[in-house]
This record gives C-alpha cells, structure tokens and sequence, in this order.
C-alpha cells in the first residue's frame, strides 16, 4: 500500500442497489422530506421506456410533479436555466435525475440554481461557488459508466464562448444513488462497451493519479476487477441482470475513487478530443486509456504494474516479472477492445481513425490531430497526471491513437523528479 | 456563569516565516510582471483572460495576516505599488492597457476574479522553502481555487515558467513536474531572461 504523506477522501453519497432498489425511492425522498419531485432526463431514455418502469416502480406512493426531458446530448446552460424556470413554476422540492451524465450533470446544475436562487446557471461558473446544502437530489443512473452519481463536478457547456464550464463544490455531490440494473438492461452492446471502458479508465487512472490514497485505491482496485470480469460477458448476455448489477456498481466504486484521486492524462486527451470533434465519452477514454498508461510508464511503472492483478488476475500476476507487469496490464487493456470490437461486430472502435458517425463519416480526420494537441494545455486533467505532457508529445500520442499503434516510449520527453505520493 | 473563565483564544503569530513568505511573494509577484514582458508563452498565457482578471495568492485565514510593521509608517507609494511587500497577500491583475501587473498585496478597491489560497502558513513556507512540489501542493489540497478553473491552470503554467527562469535548475526541479529540456528552453534563452529578470524585478520591475 502507497500511504500519501497526505490525503483527503470524502463519500457522502447513500448508495441504494439492486433488483427492486427503484422501490425504494418514495420512502428515501420522505425521509428527506420531500414529496415533489421532478424528473430531469432525455428523449432517448424517455423513448425506451425507462421512465415509465422508473414511475411504476415508486407506484402510488410518490407523485412526479412534470418530468422534463429536454436534454441534450451536451448539456449546456440555457438548458438548465429553462429547466429551473420549470422547476420553481411547479413547485418542486427535490430532483430525480435518470440518465447518462448529461442528465445528472444538468439536474446538479438545476438544483444549483433551484436551491439558491438566481437567474442564471452562469452566477455559480467554477470553484467553491456553491456555499450551503442544496435541495434533495436522487440519481439513476442508466449507463455503467459516468460515475457522475458520485461525484462533486458538473461539466456543463456554454454555446456561446463554446466552452465547458466546470462546476465543483462538495454540496453537489447527489443525497441518493439508484443503481437497478432494469435501468441498464436495454443498453446496446457497444454503448455497454465504451461506458464501462469509461468506468476502467476513472479507476485506473484514479490508481495511478498523483492524488491516489488508499481509500480510493480500494474502491478502483475493486472497480476494475469487476469490469474485467463481467463486461464481456455482458456484452455478449446483454440480458445478464446480475452482471449489469455488477457493472453498475462497478461504475459507481470508480465515481468514488476518481472523484478523490482525480483523472489524468486520459482524460485530459479524451475530452479534448470530445469538445472538437464530438466523440463520446466513453469511447474516446477506451481508446486513449491504453496509451495514456503507456506514456505515463516511466514515471510509475511500480503503481501501474500494480493493475495487472485486478485486470489479469492472481495467475497472470505471479507469472509476469515485476518489470514486465506494466507492460502486461497495458497489453491486456488492448486485448480487451479487441475483444468488444469482435463481440460487437466492430461497433466499439479501437483506434480514432475508426470511430465513424452514423452517416459512416470520419469523426476524427487526421488534419485535426495538431489542433487537438495544442488544445489540450486547456484542461483541468492536466494536473494530477504524474507525468507532464505538452503539445508535442501530445501530438505524437494522438497519431499512435489515431493509427492503432503502441507508443514508442523512447521518443517520450522526460525530465524531473520521480513522482513524489 | 462567569464568561470571563472563557476567554477569547487568540491564534498565535509567526511572524518570521510571514515575513519570509511576504519577501517571496512580492519577488515572485515582481517576477510574473517582468516575465510578461520578457516571454511569449507568459504574455500568451495571461493574454488569453479576460480583460478584467484579477488574481490573489493568499494564506488562510485571510484576516490573520496583518500588513507589514514598516506599512504603518510608509507612504503609501511605497508599500501599495509594490516597491516594498506590504504583506503576505500576492495580486496579479491587468492593468488598463491589458498588461500583467503585480499589484501589492492589498486588496481592498479590488475586484479579485481568482482566489488561490493555501490552506495554512506552515504549508506555504513548506513550498516557499521549496520542500514540496508546486503540482504535489495542488494534488494534496493546499490550494482552495475559488473562480475559474482555466484561469487558475493559465496561472500554474505561467508560474511553472517564471520559476524556471527565476530559480538555478535545482531548485526549479522541486517546483515542476518536468523541467523543461534544451529544445523547449534553450539554455542561451533561459540564462538572458534570468539575468533580465534578476535585475528588473529589482529596478524597474
């Protein structure tokens, strides 16, 4: 175990899981003396009925004020601004969120705006703004993936500096997640596949995070081993109750370590590639995750090769050299979207160059990767990764990326000293 | 009852390390506006925030740290437009022609649109005795940021190049992640702008 000369951990979130854990909502919303709520989701998860067994489920115990399901794939502020207007023309006195993390980071950021006042979203931008407890806000998670059911942060856009505003404040983090694997069962096989890539990429980089400490690290080790174990069978099963059960929760120990150890590299890539090209999420992390260990190898070659025990498992672990583990770990990851590419019928890409849009156009042309790379100085991720990367290196990243091809770690800029925990 | 057994408890003063951490400020301060001129990737930096930023380096709880003794005595000139540190407290703004400025250490007239504030004195005299690395300070929560995340990013960067420049490479080596190789800073180009920087911030600023 890596004991930090010091750290800070915080999870305040009630956790409700299982197969009737949507029963419990009435009675957990009446204990925080609420009884009007509002639903803040979207048309696709309105469209395959989700919303429909999520009001069957609380029955007649609990009566939904208006369910609003204007959001957007990108959520962005004038969304949440409009959806506060509903909420306080309603009288509601709590929120239940049910989608992926657009949905859940817009209901944050109406509670904001609902619980404190105000006209607009943009009064509470960036850190520390929010200064006191906000209105009772329950999250239902339908994709295995955000963790955003446990986390302080909303990502949340504004269109017209064509900017995402981050949000932060520890009275955002949800009263309540729902994890009911009815809520994931209609998932297709290759959005399966990137959320819960999603999810391995805020454990491992939360395991090899400058901020990792030892609470988070129990819940990424476990996070990982999970999703090692069950995604490719859900993939293939997408009926597998219990699997997505553990996918789910999978996501959710990955929420809890990420939202203390922060993200890195990865993610300082990945949402790059999100804001200027418009790739999802989770399919720009399974991508990149691979290549974001790979760069950061040489800096924490011990804490990465660590990953190979809940990834591989014990046999693997023993039989690999101690040198060779990181190494391993970074292989199997490859391994592992090769296989949901081949399980998918080549819906989940491996490489950028893959990833198509659904005229089958190249959402990632390679004459963006040089803008991509001088835009990444732009993200907060940036910070907790134990390696520094400027643009050039980014670049060289990207093209290994886009073309499917290892890193060669000897062209790598290096200098520093060795990351101090 | 008699409430006089309970009496106030005052918080000690340490007075030595305040005023180190003062003198490092205000060099560090004076640093940032000579920087701005001597070097693109600085003047980039702080070019792209918007024309009212204003940012304050502080130390927690703000009100403990008083002025400097000397402040008292001082004409205003002398203290409140940085030519000597007036306290703890670090502001950099734009001035009226979009230009970096350090701007002492008294914020009251200011409009702070950044806070960065370390959580304790004994943490920041660790960072300004250079025992704790600048990225390890932040992932460990020394820093509060209240404002705008990129403006407080564009802030480490510049800060990472200043003291690269300001500090002989051993030094600099425990602030950033990575000390920057030939080909990013040429060592012809870092020793010019050191010198520059050395004798500015004392002269002209």
């Amino acid at each position: 175990m890596l004991l930090p000369s010091y750290y800070d951990f915080c999870c305040r979130v009630k956790t409700v899981s299982g197969n009737k854990a949507l029963e419990q909502i009435p009675g957990l919303l009446a204990g925080m003396n609420a009884s009007r709520p509002m639903i803040i989701t979207d048309k696709g998860v309105v469209a395959v009925g989700l919303i429909d067994i999520a009001k069957k489920a609380m029955g007649k115990k609990l009566k939904i004020v208006t369910v609003y399901d204007n959001v957007p794939v990108d959520s962005n502020y004038k969304i949440v601004d409009d959806a506060a207007r509903v909420y306080r023309q309603k009288k509601c006195d709590s929120i239940i969120a049910i989608g992926g993390g657009s949905a859940i980071d817009t209901a944050k950021g109406v509670n904001i705006v609902a619980s404190l006042g105000g006209s607009s979203l943009l009064e509470y931008e960036g850190f520390g703004a929010v200064k006191r407890k906000l209105n009772p806000l329950v999250v239902i998670p339908t994709t295995a993936g955000t963790g955003s059911e446990m986390t302080l942060v909303a990502v949340i856009a504004d269109p017209d500096r064509k900017i995402k505003m981050l949000f932060v404040s520890y009275f955002m983090l949800p009263d309540i997640g729902v994890l009911d694997p009815r809520m994931t069962r209609t998932l297709p096989d290759f959005l399966t596949a990137s959320t819960a890539m999603d999810a391995m990429t805020h454990a491992c980089e939360a395991y090899f995070s400058m901020e990792k400490n030892p609470l988070s690290d129990s819940h990424a080790i476990q996070a990982i081993q999970t999703i090692s174990q069950n995604l490719l069978h859900v993939v293939k099963n997408p009926g597998d109750l219990k699997g997505r059960a553990a996918l789910a929760a999978a996501s959710t120990m990955a929420g809890v370590a990420f939202s203390n150890a922060m993200v890195g590299l990865v993610h300082n890539l990945g949402h790059t590639v999100g804001a200027i090209c418009h790739v999802p999420h989770g399919t720009a992390m399974s991508i990149l995750l691979p290549y974001g260990l790979e760069y950061s190898l040489h800096r924490a070659s011990d804490v990465i090769g660590e990953l190979l025990f809940p990834i591989g498992g014990p046999d693997v672990y023993a039989a690999t050299p101690k040198k060779e583990r990181g190494e391993k770990a970074i292989e199997l990851i490859r391994k592992m979207n090769q296989d949901l590419h081949d399980a998918t019928g080549g819906k989940h890409p491996r490489f950028l160059k893959e990833i198509r849009d659904r005229n089958g156009a190249q959402v990632v042309p390679e004459s963006v990767l040089e803008t991509l790379a001088q835009a990444i100085m732009l993200d907060g991720a940036r910070m907790s990764n134990p390696e520094e990367i400027y643009p050039a290196d980014a670049l060289m990243v990207y093209r290994h990326a886009w073309e499917g091809t290892p890193i060669n770690r000897k062209k790598i800029d290096k200098g520093g000293k060795k990351v101090k925990w | 009852m008699n409430i006089n057994k309970y009496p106030e408890i005052v918080p000690g003063h340490k007075f030595l390390k305040q005023f180190y951490i003062g003198i490092m400020t205000w060099t560090i301060g004076k640093a940032f506006q000579v920087m701005y001129k001597l070097d693109k990737n600085v003047r980039a930096e702080f070019d792209r925030l918007p024309a009212n930023f204003m940012m304050m380096l502080c130390i927690l709880p703000e009100d403990a740290f008083k002025p400097f003794f000397y402040a008292k005595i001082m004409p205003d000139f002398v203290v409140n437009y940085g030519l000597l540190p007036l306290g703890v407290p670090m502001i950099l703004g734009k001035d009226k022609e979009g230009k970096l400025k350090y701007m002492g250490s008294d914020k009251r007239g200011k409009k702070i649109t950044l806070k960065l504030c370390m959580k304790s004195i004994d943490e920041a005299f660790r960072i300004f005795s250079f025992r704790e690395p600048l990225a390890v300070a932040f992932n460990h929560g020394i820093y509060i940021v209240d404002g705008d995340l990129p403006e407080s990013l564009a802030f480490v960067r510049a800060m990472e190049i200043v003291l690269v420049t300001l500090l002989p490479k051993s030094l600099a080596k425990m602030f950033v992640k990575r000390y920057p190789s030939w080909k990013e800073l040429p060592p012809v180009k870092k020793w010019i702008n050191r010198v520059l920087l050395w004798l500015r911030v004392y002269t002209v600023g």
